[in-house]
């Protein structure tokens, strides 16, 4: 490698490095001052949370015992012996299961129906009426901050134990997820179509419907199918407070210590929720090459 | 009175021409009509299953309205409550916190071996990948409850449950990022004679840190509203005495509990946004002839 | 003394590059000439492997690049450093840190990925940063910088790389007039003044026949004229642009057409 003088001498070289040093030094208190921060930070709430790693250390027998036990019936032998006898339940969970994607079907459906027009209350470009939009804003942020869970208990309290208290919690719940998610793509639309069509005549419905849609469609759906994944999930659980769906016969089978029930439900709970994410992963990549232009 | 035939022609003649058009624009809209279609029929299928019946609804409304009714004004009963909200409340902030940053502390390295562009193994990335399905698959829930009976009642099971179910997530959305880290600075390093693992810490790391703090922020706060319904299977935390005033119907006990999470949340939230902000800030505009 | 045998790279079934044959002396500042798509590009790539040629070699100081491996790969890639059409800067990292990207074949691992560069390291990075008069600048992070900067900010990193050979893979294509000049007249000035082999991808004939010494001209991935850019005729510049040649070579505005079709304006 030939050597090539490139280097500057000293005396010319000094002030440039110093005042790289000076530029960076700040920079370097700043992030280090962040970093004790941190620390600090860490340590306080690690000692609010009570976490004890020695205790997680001692209780690891504890783990591994209840993984064993939710691998071996009541006769001794392993789970994968007797299958029939392992998932001995398996109508009753499926339909269970069934229940709990109706559930979130619903749920996700009528979070859309609720979430779409709020979504344009509380865009910017497309209402004109502060009072309107900060109210609405409000209205979404107030449903997507109080878990479903929450919603669930109430409503059981309201509609009585079933499903439908799970499905108006999944709903209330969805329309503030998706609102909110709709009005950050509504905001970034193209107003030119929109103004086209108020140009040529027609009306602010006619305006939405053929200026904003046509450009948010895709992204909508995208969403919606992934909040569609994501209340499969909460749904499972919300049968824990009986508002229907698989949760109450897995938190009973958690309770009353029926252990190869817990790892059977589990695994198909597991399974469902994989294959709906498989599904509606494959609907979104597809919807999304259709829908673009 | 001028028809648009003298216009624009015959339109029989045109509507000829462009058949095809207006088949393929026509069939478009009739998909379009089919799948809302099928969609409604699936949902009034759906109401029928799940016995929802008009007057039930209504019926229940009606309770709704009551309970609502009884919500105000919304207040802790007493100063001790208060006292017993409040720190339940630091303590699902704590919970939150913690659970959050260990997951992204853990699910970073994870990621960067799921990554393809990182490691160059596809068999990593798939195995990896499945594993954080399946962890995802969990939900947080569940996962309170098995920790729950692993390290006892209290704030640990909570974040433990964040923390596991956090990996899942954090796991798949690290290795897609990495996976999407803009290949031209790879390409400046790697071209100087770099190894990989140079390449990794001068060319991905740096440009992918705002979209992993962005992420991080967005899990914080999503995270403390789950953090709070924990406490409803004793793992820690707020859901713990919203659980019990309910059960209890002190509605305005109730009231009170959801408004403070309210406040909290929204709180986060500012916090995060101000961090965004900071950090991440507004990208200078790049030379507009790419 | 660069030497290309033969060098064929294939896309599926389409020749990028078609059996092209050079030899390139030292010192020398080569114009690579031809529209997109001629394989200009994929050739330079081949040289420091970042694309791998299908067929053929390339020797430098008869020394086979088409077969290197592993550390010794990213040696000659030490050695012949790349300029890219869009910077390929680590926008985030202040300017210096990205010039020394060129040192870390030069440097142990352990302080690359500290980050604790030698005093010395520093001051190579900051020295080639002057010589393009961008010093000032060097903790400034590399996205801030406008297009002309980053572009010498690549070219320090060239420089501190200590190369024999320099390929810029269409340099200036990204720049307005006046920062191309500047970017020109600092790829001339490695050329001249450190006496490095200079290989340059340039769309634009004119800057490529006032400062290369030697024009390559490309079309369809074979190499269609080699000679000093004075030989370039009208008929050679045709065949390597085309319909678009006389655009290149006499930029006179297309007169308005004969017929006027549109009503309104008869």
């Amino acid at each position: 490698m030939a050597s090539l003088q490139i280097l500057l001498p000293a005396a010319q070289l000094a002030p440039l490095d110093a005042a790289y040093a000076r530029a960076k030094s700040a920079k370097r208190l700043v992030s280090f001052m962040i970093a004790a921060g941190l620390v600090i930070a860490v340590l306080s709430a690690g000692h609010v949370a009570e976490i004890d790693l020695t205790k997680l250390w001692g209780r690891r027998a504890e783990l591994s015992d209840y993984i064993d036990r939710a691998f071996t019936l009541d006769s001794g032998g392993r789970v994968f012996a007797d299958p029939v006898e392992w998932f001995w339940n398996l109508k009753g969970w499926l339909l269970l299961l069934l229940e709990t994607i109706v559930m979130s079907y619903l749920g996700t459906a009528l979070g859309f129906v609720l979430g779409l027009p709020l979504c344009f209350c509380t865009s910017s470009n497309l209402t004109r009426n502060p009072w309107i939009r900060a109210t609405a804003k409000r209205c979404l942020e107030f449903l997507r901050t109080v878990p479903d869970l929450v919603f669930a208990l109430i409503f059981v309290e309201a509609f009585g134990l079933g499903p439908l208290a799970g499905v108006l919690a999944l709903a209330l719940h969805s329309t503030g997820a998706l609102g909110k998610l709709f009005s950050e793509f509504v905001e970034n639309v193209d107003m030119k179509p929109v103004e086209g069509v108020l140009a040529s005549g027609g009306g602010k419905l006619a305006a939405i419907r053929f200026g904003v849609l046509p450009q948010v469609l895709a992204g909508f759906s995208s969403y919606t199918l992934l909040r569609f994944e994501i209340n499969v999930r909460e749904a499972a659980v919300l049968g824990y407070v009986g508002a229907g769906g698989i949760g109450e016969k897995l938190i009973e089978a958690i309770r009353k210590f029926y252990y190869t029930d817990v790892s059977a439900i589990l695994i198909l709970l597991i399974a469902t929720v994989f294959l709906i994410d498989m599904g509606t992963d494959r609907l979104r990549a597809s919807l999304s090459r259709s829908l673009s232009r | 009175m001028r028809s648009s035939r003298s216009t624009f022609g015959d339109l029989a003649l045109i509507a000829a021409t462009h058949a095809a058009t207006i088949r393929t624009a026509e069939r478009k809209a009739r998909q379009g009509l089919g799948v809302a279609l099928v969609l409604l029929t699936l949902l009034v299928l759906g109401l029928w299953w799940i016995d929802f019946g008009f007057l039930r609804f209504f019926a229940g409304t009606g309770r709704l309205g009551q309970i609502l009714w009884r919500m105000l004004p919304p207040s802790p009963g007493n100063a001790e409550h208060f006292l017993l909200y409040w720190h339940a409340l630091v303590e699902t902030l704590c919970i939150a916190f913690i659970g959050t940053l260990v997951a992204a502390a853990i699910a970073l390295p994870l990621g960067l071996l799921a990554a393809r562009n990182v490691t160059g193994s596809a068999a990593l990335h798939f195995t990896l990948r499945r594993c954080f399905d399946i962890i995802r698959g969990i939900d947080r829930f569940v996962w309170a409850l098995i920790f729950v009976r692993v390290v006892g009642l209290g704030p640990f099971a909570g974040t433990l449950a964040i923390a596991i179910s956090n990996i899942g997530s954090f796991g798949k959305l690290f290795s897609e990022t990495f996976e999407g880290a803009d290949p031209k600075p790879v390409e400046g390093v790697v071209s100087t004679g770099a190894h990989r693992l140079h390449t990794l810490r001068f060319a991905i790391l740096p440009e992918v840190a705002p979209v992993l703090l962005s992420q991080i922020l967005y899990y914080f706060e999503s995270d403390t509203r789950s953090a709070t319904v924990l406490g409803i299977v004793g793992a820690g935390g707020i859901g713990l005495y919203l659980y019990e005033e309910i059960r209890v119907l002190e509605w305005t006990h109730v009231a009170f509990l959801i408004l403070m999470i309210l406040v909290t949340v929204a709180g986060i939230d500012a916090l995060s946004g101000i961090i965004r902000r900071w950090f991440i800030g507004k990208r200078p505009q790049r030379d507009p002839r790419r | 003394m660069l030497e290309i045998k033969a060098l064929s790279k294939k896309f599926g079934d389409k020749f990028a590059v078609a059996n092209v044959t050079l030899s390139v002396r030292e010192g020398a500042f080569v114009g690579i000439i031809g529209r997109s798509g001629a394989g200009k590009s994929t050739l330079l790539r081949a040289i420091n492997r970042l694309n791998d040629a299908s067929t053929g070699h390339v020797f430098w100081k008869g020394e086979s690049i088409t077969s290197l491996k592993g550390q010794k790969l990213g040696a000659w890639r030490s050695r012949c450093a790349m300029i890219f059409q869009q910077f390929n800067l680590v926008g985030r990292l202040d300017v210096l840190t990205n010039v020394l990207m060129g040192r870390l074949n030069h440097t142990p691992s352990w302080r690359a990925l500290t980050n604790l560069w030698t005093s010395h390291d520093r001051a190579i990075a900051l020295s080639a940063l002057a010589q393009f008069d961008i010093a000032a600048l060097a903790s400034q992070r590399a996205e801030e910088l406008s297009g002309g900067q980053q572009q010498r900010v690549a070219i320090a990193r060239a420089l501190v790389q200590e190369p024999e050979l320099v390929l810029a893979d269409e340099p200036i294509a990204s720049l307005d007039p006046r920062n191309t000049k500047v970017v020109m007249d600092a790829l001339q000035r490695i050329n001249r003044h450190f006496g490095l082999t200079v290989l340059s991808n340039l769309h634009s004939l004119d800057l490529a026949r006032s400062y290369c010494d030697r024009l390559v001209g490309m079309a369809q991935g074979r190499v269609v004229f080699d000679g000093a850019p004075r030989e370039l005729t009208d008929a050679a510049a045709r065949e390597l642009y085309g319909i678009e040649a006389s655009e290149v070579l006499a930029p006179e505005p297309a007169s308005a057409p004969e017929h006027n079709s549109v009503p309104a304006l008869a």
